[in-house]
């Protein structure tokens, strides 16, 4: 647990482009406390994940409670609160897809890369994600690597991607 | 703009589209499943090729919405004779328009269906796959530009608001749609033109209109096809239905997975607000009315509506109990209308044509048609949409195609986690809502998974139980923890650890957990548990070991003895 | 304002409207075994203990967040809701770990309570023995999340009555916990007033003052409604 006093006093790096981003979703919702959700999504893209500070931030500006914040955070699956890696694979487990051999996917993921679902390798190089459905359903299995969707993904083919995104640093 | 400046622009347009200085007319698809296959690069391949050969004042090029068979993409479309090719990629687009477009003939090793059909069909139309078909709410899918209003325009692109500002009352509306027995398409299935009427006689000063596109369902994609490939024919919907009720505002509540579908979306908001079909005074009437777009954050419970409305309003997407429903106490405490993307997106073609039409499509108590996204086991997958009463075994063996690698059908998963499964003795089922629920499934948002001979019915159970368990909001306690107690006991079976008495425990907590639920999603999540149970019950009898085997009590791993 | 009349368990009753049928219930004596109401703030309708048939209607309905309608039939002690509760029951000593003979609320907890009414001499469902924390860094108070039966009375409390919305809910589904701020320490929270209303709320031993040891636990919920009735004279 980090400390709960400590964190409403820090204030985000101010030369920060990004709190530049958050700032200006702000305004442009006219600080709104029914916009939380709004503007989490811009600090989640903006920042790949949502650190302590910035929900900090938000709540200020916001005029919410901040275990009003951090509960909406820990509610939507799309919220992380951990960073996810510098790229990241989500294996889609939809039931198309699921049906089509997902679990064997990440099944060959664990073995072949040591990673199972929601954790980032240790040089923070590549996290596996999870998704219940992208809505690629024709495309089944489908994974996205990086924002990328790849459709009817075979095994060999997919291991390899990943193992090249994350030599390619 | 007015009425008569609306005329202007579309007898424009029309005369645009006669007098085409075009010869020819090619379509790529673009939706989602397609762009993931690469029709992107495709699309601009084509554009290269054509500019190539300098055939740029013959060739009009269209990015268009979902075409339907979306296994079998990237899609591309000779639109005047309506000859589909499948799977383009850059390589064979040369050849494609030489032969297409230069010497007029269609290339049929690369037709649609031509690596599994004896002898593919120039016209797609003739295939099986979309002769089954009636297309009202995809209709224009596929044919048009999503990002042009004007190509929605031309296609009779909001006529049908135009027609009810100008010419009927909003009792004048609600009748029209009472009358043309149109069914809430987000599963439940409740009369569209009642929960209208309802919302309608709530006097306040405030009203809202929500629009639900929080498509959660593993295995269905049917709003995203909708919202990517005709945007303007939801937003459309949505107007009128604001006319109706008296709501001046609408929500779109799209989930944060469709990226496409928000942009899509957003866009036709802002050419409808520049053309004056949304904002004040809409078409020279004193009727006003704006819609937003609201991004889901990864919630399948937020497709509850009063789950959508806390999410609305920036909370923790948690359901409450109902009454009062969303139609007295909705979003921000004002009577509130929710409905599901492919009934706002019914409602422009019940307007032009008449209610009496829309009710005599279908089943005397399921009127319309209902959209589909096929998947699984099965040859074509994709988006289908026949009238409501098709049997499932045209659905799988026309439409479909039948079996993947000639398997042996097992069931058809309906309704997604909410759903059950119909077995092969019921292939003849007419697919309507009460001939779902009568086989203890529902109809669901539309996710039509196909299984065959390989599917373990226990382990798919099992799949969709932790689905719900992980979906669960946690507020109510037969959900939060009954979902998580059957989610053990169905992998104790999967394990074969389970004993007669495991079992008669699950139905217990599954019937306990479906009555006492605070909401839908633990209402409707022991569907697919009971339904395999009813259906598939040797399966689960098969795995469970006699209770004298049974030799030592086992202890959690979770704690140290 | 004319009083409508209502049937609960085949005896009529006359009532006036706007009221829930919990409230009804609770003015004639007829029992209604609750959970997650607590008089005083806003129903949320989660224990689902107060589930109750109507006649006409097919979905049991919670009695604290349904008002009464003019001649609603209402039964409250039919075999099968006596079922569920005792189903519910069960599910709650599951869900967590509850051990009375070394908690502070022995003897006045309502969790134990309800485990006398209904009859319950055993579990039948597996535990699922959670991982839970103890919070000890107030320096007056400790939060047990070992004996919380996510109630959100506390959470309700401290947000309605005292306005200080210290307790929130994290996560969802069975991993659903009560935190404090940013799921940080209670000791170090910026919005926790310290007035201990929500250890008055709490139904069992989760929350309770560092002073008392087990079984001294004294509660009174009902300094809730109290200071409500009170606050509006005060207007």
């Amino acid at each position: 647990m980090k400390s709960g006093s400590s964190l409403l006093d820090a204030e985000l790096h101010k030369t920060d482009p990004r709190v530049k981003l958050i700032a200006a979703k702000l305004k442009k919702e006219n600080f709104k406390p029914d916009a939380l959700i709004e503007v989490l999504h811009t600090a989640q893209n903006v920042y790949g994940h949502l650190p302590l500070n910035v929900l900090a931030y938000i709540s200020k500006a916001l005029s919410l409670p901040p275990s009003r914040v951090y509960s909406t955070v820990t509610f939507y699956h799309f919220f992380s609160l951990k960073s996810k890696g510098e790229h990241t694979c989500l294996v889609c487990t939809g039931t198309a897809c699921y049906v089509k051999g997902a679990q064997v996917i990440l099944n060959e993921i664990e073995s072949k890369i040591g990673l199972r679902p929601g954790q980032v390798s240790a040089d923070n190089q590549l996290g596996i994600q999870v998704a219940r459905c992208i809505g690629a359903c024709g495309l089944a299995p489908a994974v996205v690597l990086d924002d990328e969707v790849q459709g009817k993904v075979t095994l060999g083919e997919i291991i390899n991607k990943i193992i090249d995104k994350m030599a390619a640093k | 703009m007015n009425r008569q400046d609306l005329k202007t622009i579309i007898y424009a347009e029309k005369a645009k589209v006669e007098n085409n200085k075009y010869k020819h007319k090619i379509g790529v698809c673009c939706g989602a499943g397609c762009i993931s296959s690469g029709s992107e690069e495709v699309l601009k391949k084509l554009q290269e090729e054509v500019t190539t050969r300098g055939l740029d004042h013959d060739v009009e090029i269209i990015p268009t919405g979902c075409m339907g068979p979306c296994n079998q993409g990237p899609l591309m479309k000779y639109l005047p004779d309506h000859t589909i090719y499948q799977k383009v990629d850059c390589s064979n687009i040369a050849a494609i328009v030489q032969s297409q477009i230069i010497d007029k003939k269609p290339i049929e090793h690369l037709l649609l269906f031509a690596d599994t059909r004896e002898k593919p069909f120039r016209d797609a139309r003739e295939d099986p796959f979309f002769k089954s078909q009636l297309k009202i709410v995809l209709r224009n899918c596929g044919q048009l530009n999503p990002e042009r209003i004007e190509d929605f325009l031309v296609h009779d692109g909001y006529q049908a608001l135009d027609k009810t500002l100008c010419e009927m009352s909003p009792e004048d509306v609600i009748a029209e749609i009472k009358h043309s027995r149109l069914r809430g398409r987000g599963g439940a299935g409740y009369p569209t033109g009642l929960k209208w009427e309802t919302v309608y006689k709530y006097v306040n000063d405030q009203k809202y209109v929500i629009c639900n596109g929080d498509e959660g369902d593993p295995g269905a994609f049917m709003d995203r096809s909708v919202l990517e490939g005709n945007p303007h024919r939801v937003l459309e919907g949505m107007a009128i239905a604001g006319y109706a009720i008296g709501a001046t505002k609408g929500y779109a509540y799209i989930r944060g997975e469709y990226p496409l579908a928000i942009k899509r979306f957003e866009t036709a908001i802002k050419q409808a607000r520049k053309m004056g079909l949304l904002g004040t005074d809409i078409l020279g009437s004193n009727f006003s009315f704006d819609v937003e777009v609201r991004i889901g954050a990864g919630a399948f419970v937020c497709g509850e509506e009063t789950a959508l409305i806390a999410s609305i309003e920036g909370k923790r997407g948690t359901p409450r109990p109902r009454p009062p429903f969303p139609a007295e106490f909705g979003l921000w405490g004002k009577p509130t209308l929710i409905n599901n993307v492919e009934t706002f997106a019914s409602i422009s073609p019940i307007i032009i044509n008449g209610g009496e039409w829309y009710s005599e499509i279908g089943t005397p108590k399921s009127a319309g048609t209902k959209v589909f996204a096929l998947a699984g086991k099965i040859n074509y997958s994709g988006l289908i949409e026949v009238p409501m009463g098709t049997s499932l075994r045209e659905i799988v063996f026309d439409i479909g195609g039948g079996m993947q690698g000639g398997g042996e059908f097992k069931a058809a998963q309906t309704g997604g986690p909410s759903g059950g499964c119909i077995p092969a003795g019921h292939l003849d089922v007419k697919m309507d809502y009460e001939a779902l629920t009568n086989l203890g499934s529902i109809m669901g948002s539309g996710g039509l998974i196909i299984m065959d001979q390989t599917s373990d019915m226990v382990d798919v159970a099992r799949f969709f139980m932790e689905f719900c368990m992980d979906e669960s909001c946690g507020k109510c306690l037969p959900c939060r923890v009954g979902t998580k107690m059957m989610c053990d006991l169905l992998q104790k079976i999967c394990d074969n650890r389970a004993t007669q008495i495991d079992l008669d425990r699950l139905e217990e907590l599954a019937i306990y957990v479906k009555e006492t639920s605070l909401c839908g999603l633990g209402g409707s999540a022991p569907n697919p548990l009971l339904s395999t149970l009813r259906h598939f019950r040797n399966e689960y009898q098969n795995r469970l070991i006699r209770h004298e085997q049974k030799d030592q009590i086992e202890v959690p791993s979770n704690i140290q003895v | 304002m004319n009083k409508l009349t209502i049937y609960i368990d085949d005896k009529q009753f006359q009532a006036e409207p706007g009221k829930s049928i919990l409230e009804v219930c609770r003015e004639h004596d007829i029992e209604i075994l609750t959970m997650c109401h607590l008089k005083g703030v806003n129903d949320v309708g989660a224990c689902r203990l107060c589930l109750v048939e109507i006649e006409g209607m097919s979905k049991l309905l919670s009695a604290c967040t349904t008002k009464i309608t003019a001649n609603m039939v209402i039964h409250t002690k039919t075999e099968r809701i006596k079922k569920y509760q005792r189903i519910t029951t069960e599910l709650f000593f599951a869900e967590r770990n509850h051990v009375c003979a070394v908690c502070v609320a022995n003897g006045t907890c309502e969790l134990q309570d309800l485990g006398y009414k209904v009859g319950m001499d055993h579990i039948r469902y597996p535990f699922l023995f959670p991982k839970c924390e103890v919070d000890t860094s107030h320096p007056w108070y400790v939060m047990d999340q070992n004996r919380c039966i996510m109630c959100t009375r506390c959470v309700r409390v401290c947000n309605e009555v005292e306005g200080a919305h210290n307790w929130d809910v994290k996560n969802r589904g069975y991993q659903v916990r009560i935190i404090s701020d940013f799921d940080t320490p209670w000791g170090e929270s910026i919005t926790c007033t310290s007035c201990g209303k929500c250890l008055q709320a709490c139904p069992t031993g989760a929350l309770w003052p560092k002073a008392i040891v087990q079984g001294q636990m004294k509660k009174n919920p009902e300094i809730i409604d109290e200071l409500m009735e009170r606050r509006k004279m005060i207007l």
